[in-house]
């Protein structure tokens, strides 16, 4: 599976993207990716053990949010984005 | 006089004449300043009818009440005047510090009327006030005409000026401040051009007084807290600009490519991106008069055939010359706004000018002759040299001048203007954020994104998090957006600050600036009443409920790939509830009740 990482995401990882052998919810594969990125990437992207509120999750460019949140499963096709709360215009 | 600095300027071009009146404060209650003040006048004053670029029309220059006092980002005034690319009301906003200074010499705006015979600028030395000749401006730059104008003046005055496409009626031509910000769109900077007014030049050294001194400052220190604590307005913007948005747009399958044709995937997302442009060529951030947020970029290319130097781009520029052109090369994305920048230009219209005319060079609808080059998607060169030829009118520059509803129309193809009411629309595909579709389709302006921000929440989740792909609950929240982003406008504060603040924050900072004790929905009210007073204008020029609408290509044309691969824009079913929300009737028409109900009446 694909995820990318955006702006200050970016920087926690130090990676634009990795591909990762996962299979479970968005949920676990933030707990998965907290573990292979460290500290700064825990603390960016997780409360506690819910997802941050300031950060935006997509699966395949949908939200989180319209889908199952941090229950959504993941397949191997999936491709996952994660970006801090952003805004501009 | 609290807030507002009490007096307004008119000056008669046509006769050489500079009058100082009072402010009419019972408008100032009803409309605030800015943007819903200006549009009072011209509502009084000018025929809606009346041809943008003739004497009859009148170009104001107009702050608000919290311009250059300490609220949040306070760096905002306004320009607005019936609009030459749009027909309808016009109106851009831009920051700085050109709208402070303008309070601080003791005005809250600038009403101008009919030409001068020969090129003119206005100096304000505080309470001294002239028209000086400007014949030896015409022609030159923004930064040439910036430079000479301090050195004619004050070297700590500040300049709000047209380059050569306002000279040349650029249908987009951009009045631009401090060098580098615009009032950027519906082509302010042409009429200022039709009047033969090259600059004005204010130097102030007054305070602006505010009625609970206090008060203020506690409301204003929280406002600033908020900014400093929101991840967007606090850090994200600051870093990454507003194009931190390309990626985040790119990956909903929503940032509109080859000029919307393509769908809203684009191959070269990440090369255009704000991330990148930090990694690259961002020299620092910038921000304007009291700003915290300090989105503005300091940007170099420091070698190469686009080696150059400038600000920006934004968000929408780093779209209108990458995914709508087609083009992944960052420099020259950077050189091609900078050039905006300098010879005043929109570059939202401009870069989506040139995308259209791509594709009708694709198609064959333009030749080569006519152009004078090649002109496919992805050509980096073209959109420099096309955007320089447009500013001075050179060869098909002059064609590009009129934007891509003229251009388009011109050649029998009006459908391949991206554009509502003649102006282009900016970067989030409306087949992909059905709420966009619709505040593209009513803006008071023609195509535009900051009349009514529905980004924020189908995108972006502020204040919270609508589905981008149903057209529920979208009318109810556009109209709170345009009455909310109307007061922000004419308050003078910057609409960024919206990230972080709502109205609550807003009406604190109002009441305490003015000594008001209004409600904070009898403040909203004041941005319901401007928005109608727009569509009032609008109507009376001869708009009617079917210019409310989109492109055909929005509306027929199904998105090919991404989440909302298949989807059109349901703008027939918005629409209808929008105007219900909104008191009008089927035609699109403010009842009578409603225009009782906001004292338009």
């Amino acid at each position: 599976m694909k995820v990318k990482f955006f702006a200050s995401i970016r920087d926690c990882a130090g990676v634009k993207e990795d591909t990762v052998a996962f299979s479970g919810t968005v949920g676990e594969l933030l707990q998965f990716l907290s573990k292979r990125y460290g500290d700064s990437f825990r603390k960016a992207v997780l409360a506690g053990d819910q997802v941050s509120d300031r950060v935006i999750i997509l699966v395949n460019g949908r939200n989180i949010v319209h889908l199952a949140g941090t229950d959504t499963v993941l397949g191997e096709e999936d491709e996952v984005s994660i970006f801090p709360v952003v805004a501009g215009g | 006089m609290f807030g507002w600095a009490g007096t307004i300027l008119r000056v008669n071009l046509s006769e050489g004449s500079i009058k100082k009146e009072a402010l009419d404060l019972n408008d100032a209650k009803l409309y605030l300043g800015g943007r819903g003040l200006a549009t009072k006048i011209m509502m009084d004053e000018v025929d809606p009818q009346v041809d943008p670029l003739s004497p009859e029309n009148k170009l104001i220059f107009m702050t608000g009440p919290l311009t250059g006092t300490m609220a949040a980002s306070p760096g905002r005034y306004m320009v607005i005047a019936k609009a030459p690319l749009t027909g309808t009301i016009g109106c851009a906003n831009s920051g700085g510090h050109f709208g402070p200074e303008l309070k601080f010499a003791g005005y809250d705006g600038i009403i101008f009327e009919g030409k001068a015979e020969k090129p003119v600028y206005l100096w304000i030395n505080d309470d001294e006030v002239e028209l000086r000749p400007a014949e030896h401006l015409w022609g030159k730059n923004v930064f040439e005409t910036t430079d000479q104008l301090l050195a004619e003046t004050a070297e700590d005055a500040r300049v709000a000026c047209i380059g050569p496409a306002g000279e040349k009626g650029v249908l987009f031509a951009t009045v631009m401040n401090d060098k580098n910000r615009a009032a950027g769109r519906t082509g302010m900077g042409t009429v200022m051009g039709s009047k033969n007014l090259k600059a004005i030049v204010v130097r102030g050294t007054k305070s602006v007084a505010v009625a609970e001194p206090e008060k203020f400052k506690e409301v204003c220190t929280d406002a600033r807290r908020k900014l400093k604590e929101h991840p967007v307005t606090g850090e994200g913007l600051r870093a990454y600009g507003t194009g931190v948005l390309v990626n985040i747009l790119n990956q909903m399958g929503a940032l509109p490519t080859r000029n919307w044709r393509d769908g809203g995937v684009f191959e070269h997302a990440e090369d255009i991106s704000g991330e990148t442009l930090a990694e690259k060529y961002l020299v620092r951030s910038k921000g304007c008069f009291g700003c915290s947020i300090g989105c503005g970029r300091l940007t170099r290319i420091p070698e190469g055939k686009f080696k150059s130097f400038g600000e920006g781009p934004e968000y929408e520029a780093e779209w209108s010359y990458g995914a709508a052109c087609g083009v992944g090369d960052l420099a020259a994305i950077c050189k091609a706004n900078f050039l905006c920048n300098e010879l005043g230009l929109d570059p939202i219209t401009m870069g989506a000018t040139i995308a259209c005319a791509m594709e009708m060079y694709e198609k064959g609808i333009l030749t080569r002759e006519e152009v004078g080059r090649e002109l496919k998607f992805g050509d980096a060169e073209a959109i420099v040299e096309l955007t320089r030829m447009t500013g001075l009118r050179e060869g098909f520059g002059d064609q590009l001048a009129l934007g891509s509803y003229r251009l388009a129309e011109k050649y029998g193809h009006p459908e391949l203007s991206m554009s509502v009411k003649k102006q282009e629309m900016p970067a989030y595909d409306a087949r992909g954020v059905q709420g966009m579709g619709l505040s593209y389709a009513t803006s008071n302006r023609g195509g535009c994104h900051v009349r009514g921000y529905m980004t924020s929440v189908e995108v972006l989740g502020i204040p919270e998090k609508l589905d981008p792909l149903v057209t529920e609950e979208k009318a109810g929240w556009l109209k709170i957006f345009q009455d909310l982003t109307a007061v922000f406008d004419s308050a003078g504060i910057c609409l960024f600050t919206s990230f972080a603040l709502g109205l609550p924050e807003l009406a604190d900072m109002l009441r305490a600036a003015l000594g008001w004790t209004e409600s904070n929905e009898e403040i909203l009210k004041i941005g319901e009443r401007i928005w109608n007073l727009e569509r009032l204008f609008n109507l009376r020029a001869g708009f009617t409920k079917a210019d409310d609408t989109l492109p055909p290509r929005l509306l027929k044309e199904p998105l090919p790939s991404g989440p909302a691969k298949g989807k059109v824009n349901q703008l027939e079913v918005m629409l209808k509830e929008y105007y219900q929300v909104r008191g009008w009737n089927e035609e699109g028409v403010p009842t009578e009740e409603k225009m009782a109900e906001l004292s338009l009446r």
